[in-house]
């Protein structure tokens, strides 16, 4: 018998009566027919896919897929500038993330988001992490907030006694995890990360993958990643974005080609594009 | 494109059929030489058995190049362990075929049961369609040709369970009876080379489909 995805998921436990087969592990975000313009120009078109709680999801695909135009619309990225807009639906825990009444501020500490490049203040390794919470008026017991924040990002032993130094004074890849720190100290429920790694040494990347392996035990996280490998390390589910190209028009638009279970789409994956792509025979 | 990956790969493919090559040339050997009673052609195919033996490990070897510098991944993973495991069941047939000749080394030299050697023949032959059949459906990637792999299979095992009940009934001459137990192990080679050449078949299913599964439940 052909599973669907939601059956290959490992803890989803899929009702064979019910007709749509839903998976029981909970849905984080749920999204449908996302279509994002710049200017007009459609960048991302028709995606729907569903999150899943405590699980790493990879978006992988070549240049101008969409993916990270993808990710930026989880936090309300896309917010910020003027020309895009964002047509379709994306449901956080139900709610509509673009619902008049949602805060976006409210969103991106909920949500939060860790860059290509690192990208630390320059001021402390203290004060980078303790920002986040002092902005949000969360006073009380803030070394120990910074503390655990540290902690999780795995950074803590190598700073905690030069926590006034610089956070430039630091690695590349101690910046990063820094940056991770600086995203947890607000207890968000979800870290979107956009290639994390990409700047860093393989040791370093090493270290940022264990950490999201650690980190989905309390966090949804959901990456961007150019590295396919990384993607096939770390992720729990994977989606495959592409690019469509419509000659006629010269217009190009990024679209999701399939989403699946990690180990799917790397040993078998469903369609010739994503073949084609995983396998090196495209792009 | 990954066009050195994807170069060795096909040259894997390439080495692999062509040990298919040599394991039906030993199998012809081995079955000649039990026919004719022709000691220097068993001599011939216990030695033929190092070419296969290098070819299988050249192929080992190329597989353990690519898991480690490549990372295959997909159809390319799927073919990577079809290999490994088509290369390994190719070196069992070798090896029976080995066992073949030596037991017509070691065998008494009586005049045989003629039924039972023109049988032998015939398992031989069937044997040798198998192994073609089998990677032919590789090289086509035929899920079909693979299964139907299984009816002929069954053809072999009811010739060798046919040759128990001869040699059962060959008499009470000690030679001919130790030439029997002999061919009895012969014919159990024979069958064998035809199970791993369904085997093969499965993993040329599972390079198709990506689905593991046995054409048939050996346990039934």
């Amino acid at each position: 018998m052909v599973m669907t995805a939601a059956e290959r998921i490992p803890g989803v436990e899929v009702r064979h009566d019910a007709p749509s087969g839903p998976a029981l592990r909970e849905v984080v975000f749920d999204v449908e027919d996302l279509t994002v313009a710049y200017g007009g120009k459609s960048a991302l078109s028709g995606v729907s896919l569903e999150v899943y709680k405590n699980f790493v999801t990879a978006f992988i695909g070549p240049s101008g897929c969409g993916k990270s135009t993808f990710i930026r619309c989880f936090n309300r990225m896309n917010d910020l500038i003027p020309s895009a807009t964002v047509d379709g639906t994306i449901l956080y825990h139900g709610e509509d993330l673009y619902g008049r009444e949602v805060d976006p501020v409210e969103v991106r500490r909920l949500i939060g988001m860790v860059f290509q490049k690192p990208n630390p203040f320059p001021k402390s390794i203290f004060d980078n992490v303790a920002f986040g919470p002092r902005v949000l008026g969360l006073k009380d017991g803030l070394d120990d907030r910074v503390r655990h924040a540290l902690e999780q990002a795995a950074l803590w032993d190598e700073v905690k006694s030069r926590l006034k130094e610089s956070a430039l004074s630091l690695s590349g890849g101690q910046q990063q995890r820094l940056c991770i720190a600086r995203a947890l100290a607000v207890e968000p429920e979800v870290i979107l990360m956009d290639e994390p790694a990409s700047a860093l040494d393989p040791i370093s990347t090493t270290r940022i993958e264990d950490l999201m392996d650690e980190l989905k035990r309390e966090y949804t996280i959901v990456i961007v990643t150019h590295n396919m490998q990384q993607a096939a390390r770390v992720a729990d589910m994977t989606a495959f974005f592409s690019v469509e190209v419509d000659e006629n028009r010269d217009a190009r638009t990024g679209i999701l080609v399939e989403y699946d279970v990690t180990s799917k789409i790397f040993t078998n994956p469903s369609d010739q594009r994503t073949e084609d792509y995983v396998t090196g025979r495209f792009g | 494109m990954r066009v050195g990956f994807h170069e060795a790969l096909d040259q894997l493919e390439a080495s692999l059929q062509e040990e298919g090559s040599l394991v039906l040339r030993v199998l012809r050997g081995a079955v000649t030489a039990l026919v004719g009673h022709d000691l220097e052609l068993a001599d011939e195919v216990i030695a033929f058995d190092d070419e296969v033996d290098s070819r299988y490990f050249a192929i080992e070897e190329g597989i353990q190049d690519l898991l480690a510098r490549q990372t295959p991944v997909a159809t390319d993973l799927r073919l990577v362990l079809a290999v490994l495991h088509i290369n390994l069941h190719l070196e069992r047939m070798a090896d029976y075929c080995v066992t073949i000749a030596k037991l017509v080394k070691l065998a008494p030299d009586v005049a045989g049961d003629l039924t039972l050697v023109e049988g032998f023949q015939d398992m031989g032959a069937r044997a040798e369609e198998m192994v073609e059949l089998a990677m032919g459906a590789f090289a086509r990637r035929d899920v079909a040709e693979a299964e139907s792999l299984v009816d002929l299979d069954e053809l072999i095992d009811r010739a060798n369970r046919r040759v128990v009940q001869h040699v059962l009934s060959l008499g009470s001459d000690p030679k001919l009876q130790e030439w029997g137990l002999r061919m009895m192990i012969v014919s159990r080679c024979l069958e064998r080379i035809g199970d791993h050449a369904v085997d093969v078949g499965e993993r040329v299913a599972y390079l198709v489909t990506g689905e593991f599964r046995e054409f048939t439940d050996a346990s039934r």
